[in-house]
């Protein structure tokens, strides 16, 4: 099924995917934002994350305000296209069946 | 990795929607109900203020003058913390602050020149400006429950001037603070 992306469809990097695609293309959400967002734990996100980031379809900046560490999250371009492949690709199997 | 069926492809979508749903809320409107209960608070201590000590009453500008500077500080607050959560490259939330700081400026501006003939008059123009404020601002993030919510406490306001001059501070206290609190804890129990 051309579009269907193995990485995107599990459960929580689908919520992920979906949550940041949600974002204007020039925002990003801090990680425990998300985390509260998503219910997920800190392990849990952070594994998905890397397994996103790693595909190239989440960009990850790690910041300091004051002297607190922060780390925000966003798609890539290209995050932003394989994610639109996949819903593409998930509507066409609905309509084929 | 198979190919999904149909209904565990239909059952990802929704998943997508629903997600997409609670981030849009989360993002666009995580302020909001803080933003309204925090100046219905600030409107009916205000208005109920001046409703008892007399709307003509020096106390009273010093009642307005003490709770505009801890809604203000309190929004500010707010807005700061919000922005830690989700930050626009572009300086969204600051935009936001700054069309509000904007306004208020213009608004005090265009109230000393226009030299109201009582306090009842004053309340009337600023509670107008601060619901203009909201419609506007509903307008410009496209959310229909802002810009109704403006709507509908501008015929409050309206009609406890027209109809209730008596009463209007009290009126206001209630139906206006009151609607922006209601509104504020309505979204927070819902939109989550």
């Amino acid at each position: 099924m051309e579009g269907f992306d193995e990485i995107i469809h599990q459960s929580a990097r689908l919520q992920i995917m979906a949550a940041l695609n949600a974002l204007d293309d020039d925002s990003q959400m801090e990680f425990s934002a998300l985390r509260e967002l998503l219910g997920l734990t800190d392990g849990n996100l952070a594994t998905h994350l890397r397994k996103l980031e790693e595909a190239g379809y989440v960009a990850v900046e790690k910041t300091f305000v004051g002297r607190r560490p922060r780390t925000y999250l966003s798609l890539t371009p290209q995050g932003r296209q394989a994610f639109a492949n996949h819903v593409r690709a998930l509507r066409e199997i609905i309509g084929s069946a | 990795m198979d190919a999904p069926s149909p209904q565990e492809a239909k059952e990802a979508l929704a998943l997508i929607e629903e997600t997409t749903r609670r981030m849009r809320r989360a993002v666009a409107h995580g302020g909001a109900p803080y933003f309204l209960i925090i100046w219905g608070v600030v409107w009916l201590l205000g208005f109920g203020g001046a409703h008892f000590i007399g709307p003509n009453n020096a106390h009273t500008g010093w009642l307005w003058a003490i709770l505009d500077t801890l809604g203000v500080l309190a929004s500010f607050g707010v807005g700061w913390r919000l922005g830690r959560r989700v930050r626009s490259r572009n300086g969204g939330g600051a935009l936001l602050g700054a069309f509000w700081l904007a306004w208020v400026f213009y608004a005090a501006l265009i109230i000393a020149f226009a030299r109201p003939q009582s306090g009842d008059q004053l309340s009337l123009l600023i509670s107008l400006f601060a619901m203009m404020g909201y419609v506007t601002t509903g307008l410009l993030y496209r959310s229909t429950f802002i810009t109704t919510l403006g709507m509908v406490v501008t015929l409050f306001i309206l009609a406890g001037y027209l109809l209730f001059l008596p009463y209007f501070n009290l009126w206001m206290a209630f139906l206006g603070g009151g609607s922006l609190i209601v509104a504020g804890v309505y979204v927070l129990q819902t939109w989550r």
